[in-house]
């Protein structure tokens, strides 16, 4: 009995396994790939047997991207505008999530509920009216336009994220910071922020995340060299050097290296943050 | 130190009123209890004194001038939570120091503050943990420490002993009769315990439904309770209640039910005529008595030795009446006792608006 059932459980932590390597694989395959792409000869990458690991590995890849593109404008443009998006969520979209969180007002849950219709329609349907809007106030082409162009769908994100956070917050902290000489917005800042600190910085990763990496408004909604992004900008190279695919991978892997960073120095605190409030104690 | 006084205080959320008109008044050092079973209204009314909450009509007046139009930080009060409500993110020293640093206070007077109530409640060797580091009954210290370092005119307490095991509970509840007692500053206290009512208040408002049901000092409270409910909500063992008929010729009223008969004399001359009414008797009141002497006459039901006293269940009639009597007790269950009690120690209620009759 003992035996069959020993068995048992191990075919089933061998199926459990079996599924968990082939999924990260799935995931990690295209991001190897990519990186071992980055690093052969343009001779090595096309030819007629595969090579999976570059016989000659070379960096020579990146230091074309970094010195014969426009490659570092397009990061720089990049972070800027991350940055904009963040800054902007987490002025205005800490104080609208604590509002949420603490205050009944009239019109409350349907002015959360228009948060959320927001993120229900497919970002094309809002590119239109949204390149009208930044062109009637000269903010096309721009990096503050493209910035206000993902707050306006990010925001919403990252007031719910917040929200949660803030709820999970004890009241009578509040309470007791109010009563101790705070004002509300002293105990919102010194009691409830610091409690909510892993949620902040998750919230803000989200946000940052996806504002780094969105293709389809960047395409839209900016036109010159001055304020266009780094995916935009990588796939308009694919013309350009009629598919140098090494270059182009090189050019990925350092596109997503700032986010792999992030992720990295932050998430314990990120894994922290989004399980806050599931457990309690 | 500081009086208190509350008028007329109502509140409503949207259309549920949960207070109805609470009027009480505290004197200048006295300790108010505000007693019920959950949901009566007690800690609306406290968050309203603190501030933390508006009022929907009435006043509250500390120290004479009102203060409901003053945010929580102005009105010179100090609470301590159920939760204790310590900051999760500060040292103990800088919890205790908070509502100093919020009032500017310099660092040095600061320390030196922190330092006296942290002595006071013995605590001075935790001042550089963290609240997650502290056991329940250490919080609650701090929860008190942050309380008392500012010297407020009155004090708030949110059911403060209700998450200490039973041992802490009753060493807290000294300290803080025993703290009141030395720093003499007004308290209101909200508690759902009788015990804690009646150790600690000066004065109790028995609450139930948003309305005060009693307010009167805790002696007044046990031995007068003014309804049914107070009467059956303060005591352990419960008050006994026996439904019966009230009789009365203006001089002499008689209480009858299967198995009892008490004669008492009036002062009040209201005639009764078979009135149904209920007799209350607190357990310990009652006595073993003989034939003669005896107001209940019953079988023994059940004898449950509690160590000090034994408590024993009498089938009076067809009703149960608990019994507190001394440990050393011979009688068996199926036996026959009879039962007597002062007259003073005794209470009678309309069996229909529940309403104490005074005879």
């Amino acid at each position: 009995m003992a035996a069959t059932r020993r068995s048992r459980r191990m075919a089933a932590d061998i199926l459990t396994y079996f599924v968990l390597v082939s999924m990260s694989l799935f995931c990690i395959g295209p991001i190897a790939w990519m990186f071992l792409t980055s690093l052969k000869l343009e001779a090595d990458i096309v030819t007629q047997t595969m090579q999976y690991i570059p016989n000659r590995i070379t960096f020579q890849n990146y230091v074309a991207i970094w010195t014969q593109s426009s490659f570092p404008v397009l990061i720089g443009n990049s972070f800027i505008v991350t940055l904009i998006t963040v800054i902007v969520c987490l002025a205005t979209g800490t104080l609208a999530a604590y509002a949420f969180s603490r205050y009944t007002f009239k019109g409350r849950n349907t002015l959360m509920l228009g948060y959320l219709v927001v993120r229900m329609f497919p970002a094309v349907m809002m590119i239109i009216p949204l390149y009208v809007v930044l062109r009637s106030v000269g903010l096309i082409d721009s990096r503050i336009g493209l910035a206000l162009a993902y707050t306006s769908f990010l925001l919403p994100l990252f007031v719910w994220m917040l929200k949660g956070f803030f709820d999970a917050a004890p009241k009578e902290l509040e309470s007791a910071a109010r009563i101790d000489g705070s004002t509300r917005f002293g105990a919102m800042l010194w009691i409830v922020i610091p409690l909510a600190r892993n949620g902040l910085v998750a919230s803000s990763i989200f946000v940052a995340i996806a504002a780094w990496n969105e293709f389809l408004f960047a395409l839209m909604l900016t036109t010159g060299q001055g304020s266009r992004t780094w995916p935009v900008g990588l796939q308009l190279m694919v013309g350009e050097f009629q598919l140098p695919w090494g270059v182009l991978a090189a050019g990925g892997i350092l596109s997503i290296l700032p986010v792999m960073l992030m992720f990295a120095l932050v998430q314990r605190v990120m894994v922290q943050g989004l399980t806050a409030g599931a457990i309690k104690g | 130190m500081a009086t208190l006084s509350l008028q007329n205080v109502q509140k409503s959320y949207g259309g549920l009123q949960v207070l109805h008109g609470i009027d009480v008044e505290l004197e200048d050092g006295g300790f108010l209890v505000l007693l019920g079973p959950s949901g009566c209204g007690k800690s609306t009314l406290l968050n309203l004194i603190a501030g933390l909450d508006d009022i929907s009509a009435g006043d509250i007046r500390i120290d004479g001038r009102s203060v409901v139009e003053l945010a929580p930080k102005d009105r010179n009060i100090a609470m301590v939570f159920q939760s204790y409500a310590l900051y999760p993110t500060m040292t103990v020293e800088r919890n205790i120091g908070f509502g100093l640093e919020m009032r500017g206070i310099n660092g040095i007077e600061r320390s030196a503050a922190v330092k006296k109530a942290a002595d006071l409640l013995q605590i001075s060797h935790l001042l550089d943990r963290r609240p997650a580091n502290l056991s329940g009954g250490q919080r609650q210290r701090v929860a008190m420490g942050r309380a008392i370092v500012r010297n407020p005119d009155l004090f708030l307490f949110d059911e403060p002993l209700s998450n200490l095991d039973a041992k802490l509970r009753a060493e807290m509840r000294t300290e803080i009769k025993r703290l009141h007692g030395r720093l003499g500053t007004s308290v209101v206290y909200v508690t759902h315990d009788q015990i804690e009512a009646m150790t600690l208040g000066t004065k109790v408002a028995v609450m139930k439904g948003g309305y005060i049901q009693q307010f009167a000092d805790p002696q007044t409270i046990y031995e007068k309770p003014a309804n049914m409910f107070v009467a059956g909500f303060i005591g352990s063992p419960p008050m006994n209640f026996v439904t019966g008929t009230l009789t009365s010729d203006g001089r002499l009223a008689r209480f009858e039910a299967p198995g009892v008969r008490v004669e008492a004399p009036m002062s009040s001359g209201e005639i009764f005529r078979a009135k149904a009414a209920v007799l209350g008797i607190r357990p310990e009141e009652l006595k073993i008595a003989d034939v003669t002497g005896s107001m209940l006459t019953g079988t023994i039901d059940v004898i449950e030795p509690t160590g000090p006293d034994t408590i024993v269940t009498v089938r009076v009639g067809d009703q149960a009446v608990v019994a507190r009597l001394p440990s050393r007790f011979s009688s068996k269950a199926g036996d026959g006792v009879y039962l007597r009690a002062e007259l003073a120690g005794l209470s009678l209620f309309d069996a229909v608006t529940e309403m104490r009759i005074q005879l």
